[in-house]
């Protein structure tokens, strides 16, 4: 399980869904409605959180280092201190919305079809940003050119907008339905904005980090007290590190010339193919 | 570039959590939580969600200096 989270988090194929999905079409022994099933999700969220936070570390020190200043000082006076005040911006709507939607989304993990429907939802969305960002390449009569030239027109994550960083930070909230995967629909919103898929899924990966590890802070005091193999599930969240680590750098080097297509159809093919594997088992 | 909707889009938010802290720490509002009774957990996060919207606004308005 920790494997499958970790793998499947970053990669915009929403790990939620297919934690939802796997255990019940292999018949694994986890109860999706108990109470400590999503606490051991956030803690294996917080495996991948940790993972990111050694893939970007320099970054962060410099985030935070910059945010402090920035704030104390009231003004920004470089580009680090703008992608500190951009994730705060980003950050906001969806922690409100974590805030005050937490006790109904935990009704959601009880039905495997819900988080089988929200996976075509998310291939379907894929295939969306991807076709608008094909338009915006015509517009700006780049789609002749190569994928290098291509990516070189749109811009780094420090460029975008408060408006646009608050717009992708909101759609991290459709991420709470199981299906919906937090980085597909944040490196879409990226690319909506203009970014470069690269600069997108950075922006996606440095989104996510404060919202997983504040969701972990919020959860994972109800999984030491609900009686659970702790040391299974400590285990399960450093194998979700370890393989959240290899996902991001993999992700990142596919992202210099590659699309969300791909991620797109195996979401729909998965998501069709679970339902009919429920139905049947039904 | 910055917006002006925005950032007191965030203002709004901003009081709005501090008030909603308040009224979830002396147990008046009930809205989204498990049952009756005072919600620290809630009203601490909104505390640290206004402080945040706050900031928000302060770096998302736009500035005629």
């Amino acid at each position: 399980m920790g494997l499958l989270q970790g793998a499947s988090e970053l990669f915009p194929v929403s790990s939620l869904g297919h934690a939802v999905l796997v255990p019940s079409l292999l018949h694994w022994r986890f109860k999706q409605s108990d109470p400590s099933f999503l606490p051991f999700l956030v803690l294996l969220h917080i495996g991948t959180a940790t993972a990111l936070l050694i893939l970007y570390r320099d970054q962060w020190v410099a985030i935070i280092r910059g945010f402090f200043t920035a704030a104390i000082r009231g003004r920004m006076d470089n580009d680090t201190e703008r992608l500190a005040m951009l994730l705060l911006v980003g950050t906001i709507p969806a922690a409100i919305l974590g805030v005050l939607l937490e006790s109904r989304i935990k009704t959601l993990f009880a039905s495997p079809y819900e988080a089988a429907g929200f996976l075509v939802v998310n291939g379907v969305l894929m295939l969306g940003f991807e076709s608008l960002r094909r338009r915006a390449e015509r517009r700006a009569a780049l789609a002749a050119g190569s994928r290098t030239e291509q990516e070189a027109h749109f811009a780094s994550a420090e460029r975008i907008s408060f408006l646009a960083a608050a717009i992708v930070g909101a759609c991290q909230a459709l991420a709470f339905l199981p299906g919906i995967s937090r980085s597909g629909v944040t490196i879409g919103g990226g690319l909506l904005a203009g970014l470069r898929h690269e600069e997108a899924a950075r922006f996606s990966f440095l989104l996510a980090t404060p919202v997983i590890l504040g969701a972990g802070i919020v959860e994972v005091p109800s999984l030491f007290s609900s009686g659970v193999p702790i040391a299974e599930y400590l285990a399960a969240a450093v194998l979700s590190g370890i393989a959240a680590y290899a996902s991001a750098r993999f992700l990142l080097r596919y992202f210099r010339s590659g699309r969300l297509d791909p991620y797109g159809w195996y979401c729909i093919a998965a998501g069709l193919l679970s339902l009919a594997l429920l139905t049947l088992k039904a | 570039m910055k917006s002006t909707p925005l950032a007191y889009g965030f203002l709004l938010v901003g009081l709005i959590c501090v008030v909603a802290a308040v009224l979830y720490a002396i147990g008046a509002l009930q809205l989204f939580t498990s049952g009756p009774g005072n919600h620290y957990k809630h009203a601490i996060l909104l505390g640290v969600l206004a402080v945040a919207s706050f900031i928000a606004f302060n770096f998302a308005r736009p500035r005629t200096v």
